[in-house]
């Protein structure tokens, strides 16, 4: 079986002494700032972008995705033990562990939580060792028309999937399509944009955006709402299930992995889809579905695999096509181009190390999470005592340093202060700004074989409907949209994304 | 009434951004700032995707405007008095300072911007509601004004100070241990780990 071989070679890659520590490094920062709220994966990653130009590829993309899959670990500790979702992805987990935590269950809780989560992660690792030489296959074939209707279907999917309106979200996309145009334009070598800035001839900087709006604009919006932080109560209690809880999670952790590996897949779906999307599930289809709310551990143990099974699997897209599913994976777009890679269909064939070793490197990296999650609970709670007094200085500077370091110009720092104030606009008036990440990164590349593709049909826009591809993928997203604007559907998603 | 205030300012906003950059993409009414070759459909030029981009973004700005008028009430946080004059003069000097140092030649490595930032954050910082937001982006200012005169260990010290401010629970003996604390830290990690090419102290005198 080639698979076999393939994944021997990937483990050769992940086992070897430099990338093992690396996926180390970023499990323990993932679980880190998952643990913490007021700093998610796409801040961090994007802080650390800069400290990974050393490395070479594979390690700084195992890296990144380490920090990725342990702050879905890290967010539900907190979730369960003060009712503190870490990341997005936990909010569905507060609900029942929080419950069970006062009810002196905190122990078998986290257990659940990390057992199902590395199951969910083990089966997702294979899907996507699975499924991404197929879908690269079928990519080969894609021309220039069909790339640039599938990523109009990303993007139009990525804005659908996003908290609030959709028509803001798809104003968002298109928002970051435009920023990306800022910079020399690739076919005839003109500035766009620029205002003579030199330093703009590049573009806008990817990192300044994302830790601007990201980091900045959370650390302001956490400071103007002090909320009274809780403090931990309770014991965390045995760890060991008993085995009537044992039996319970079992049907919802298949479940959840199960709907995690489906919805990771989908641009803009992710993590906290997928939490939502199992939760639901459990209610309607668990024996036990009425408990739910009231401390069941089906509600931490669906969920908890479900996010961290669509972790993994939002990398097939990436991985796969090159495209990327969500914000963080634009950030390992950006780290990926940094690296002089093009993702893309053909990074199979061409950096073997990268993709398998990645792969299996995610299967180590969540053999690891068991291990910092579990026994070594007590350290994470202790992180939490930090207050945020101390740790948003700490945030800061990091930032300013990392900007800084990228070129070793202020003017970085510059724009990543302009971005900041962009960002604390967005929030203000409810403008959803992942979506605009996902356009600013695919926007150059949409424009590129939007222009291949007229040159090559003549200047006849039929050229995308009279190919089969483009018109299945123009297709689906015309349905897409014109389910959302039918009225049941778009309260449903409001109901299923609110809370 | 049943007005989204803030759609309407985010619907607003996205046109004004899409009109603006129309006209310095030089395809609204024939005037424009860096004036980009259009093209045709078949050989686009660099002005092309700039031109449907920002169409389309100016419908849909309009969109979410005329929508806003009916999908309320949805208000925005009230200002206060002081939240107005504050902007409006922290607007006003941070232009003024760039005015001037630009005039006065004073522009390598964008210290007039960087000068020009910090006053006019450290002005809205006035105002209790602006605090936040004037006081952490101020503190970014000046890491960047300092960093390359006078070092990473003073820059540092002076994000530190700006930025605690922003938070009522800092005394000054918290401030400083938390200050030396991440100077070390920084240290360590990025000069010491990673080796970074940066001034650890004042350039300036030496």
């Amino acid at each position: 079986m080639e698979l076999f071989a393939n994944l021997a070679h990937g483990f050769g890659v992940a086992l070897s002494l430099d990338n093992l520590l690396f996926a180390l490094l970023g499990a323990l920062i993932g679980t880190a700032i998952g643990v913490l709220p007021g700093i998610g994966p796409v801040a961090t990653i994007s802080l650390l972008l800069p400290i990974t130009f050393g490395q070479p590829a594979t390690t700084a993309i195992i890296m990144l995705a380490g920090i990725y899959y342990g702050a879905q670990y890290g967010g539900s500790t907190t979730a369960i033990l003060l009712n503190l979702p870490g990341e997005v992805s936990s909010v569905v987990t507060a609900l029942d562990g929080y419950k069970m935590a006062r009810n002196g269950r905190a122990g078998a809780a986290l257990t659940i939580a990390a057992l199902g989560s590395f199951f969910a992660g083990s089966v997702a690792t294979l899907v996507v060792a699975a499924s991404g030489p197929m879908l690269t296959s079928v990519a080969l074939s894609f021309g220039p028309a069909d790339y640039f209707s599938l990523m109009l279907l990303g993007l139009i999917i990525s804005a659908v999937l996003a908290q609030g309106s959709v028509l803001k979200a798809i104003a968002m996309v298109v928002l970051g399509v435009a920023l990306g145009l800022v910079g020399t334009d690739v076919q005839t070598g003109q500035q766009r944009f620029t205002f003579g800035v030199p330093e703009l001839s590049d573009g806008l900087g990817f990192v300044s955006i994302a830790m601007g709006i990201f980091g900045l604009g959370e650390i302001i919006l956490n400071l103007e709402r002090p909320e009274a932080r809780q403090v931990m109560s309770g014991k965390v209690g045995s760890l060991m299930l008993t085995r009537e809880e044992f039996r319970r999670s079992v049907p919802a952790v298949l479940r959840g992995t199960a709907i995690g590996s489906v919805l990771g897949i989908l641009p803009g779906g992710g993590a906290s889809l997928s939490a939502f999307g199992s939760y639901m599930l459990e209610r309607k289809i668990s024996k036990y579905g009425h408990t739910l709310g009231t401390g069941a551990i089906e509600g931490v143990a669906g969920p908890e695999s479900a996010n961290n099974a669509a972790a993994q699997t939002s990398f097939i897209p990436l991985l796969t096509l090159g495209i990327p599913a969500n914000a963080v994976m634009a950030l390992m777009v950006g780290a990926l181009i940094i690296q002089g890679i093009q993702p893309g269909p053909r990074m199979v064939e061409a950096q073997p190390d990268l993709f398998w070793g990645l792969i299996c490197s995610m299967w180590v990296g969540n053999l690891m999470l068991l291990v910092i999650n579990l026994p070594m609970i007590g350290m994470w709670v202790k992180l939490l005592q930090v207050p945020y007094k101390y740790l948003y200085p700490a945030i800061l500077v990091f930032c300013a340093i990392g900007v800084y370091s990228l070129n070793n110009s202020v003017f970085d720092v510059y724009q990543t202060l302009f971005f900041g104030i962009l960002g604390y606009i967005f929030s203000k008036l409810h403008m959803p700004a992942a979506p605009l990440l996902i356009g600013f990164v695919l926007g150059p590349m949409m424009e590129e074989h939007l222009r291949r593709a007229m040159l090559l049909s003549r200047g006849d826009v039929g050229v995308f409907i009279e190919r089969p591809i483009s018109a299945t993928l123009l297709a689906l997203a015309a349905i897409v949209l014109a389910a959302m604007a039918l009225p049941a559907l778009r309260s449903g998603k409001d109901k299923a994304l609110a809370e | 009434m049943k007005i989204s205030t803030k759609d309407l300012w985010a619907g607003g906003l996205l046109m004004f951004l899409a009109i603006l950059g129309l006209f310095i993409n030089g395809g609204f009414l024939g005037i424009g700032l860096e004036q980009h070759t259009l093209g045709s459909a078949r050989r686009m030029g660099p002005g092309y995707m700039p031109m449907l981009v920002f169409w389309l973004q100016f419908a849909l700005g309009a969109f979410v405007f005329i929508l806003a008028l009916t999908n309320g009430p949805d208000p925005l946080e009230r200002w206060t008095k002081l939240d107005f004059t504050t902007l409006a003069i922290g607007v006003a000097v941070g232009l003024i300072i760039w005015r001037v140092m630009e005039s006065m030649g004073i522009s390598t490595n964008y210290v007039q911007v960087g000068v020009a930032c910090f006053g006019a954050l450290c002005i809205l910082a006035i105002s209790p509601a602006w605090r936040p937001l004037g006081l952490v982006l101020a503190s970014f200012a000046i890491f960047a004004l300092l960093l390359e005169p006078l070092g990473l260990m003073l820059s540092i010290a002076a994000l530190c100070v700006v930025s605690a401010v922003a938070d009522r629970d800092h005394n000054p003996i918290s401030v400083a241990g938390m200050t030396v604390f991440l100077c070390v830290l920084c240290w360590f990690v990025f000069i010491y780990e990673l080796d970074i090419r940066v001034p650890l102290w004042p350039t300036i005198f030496g």
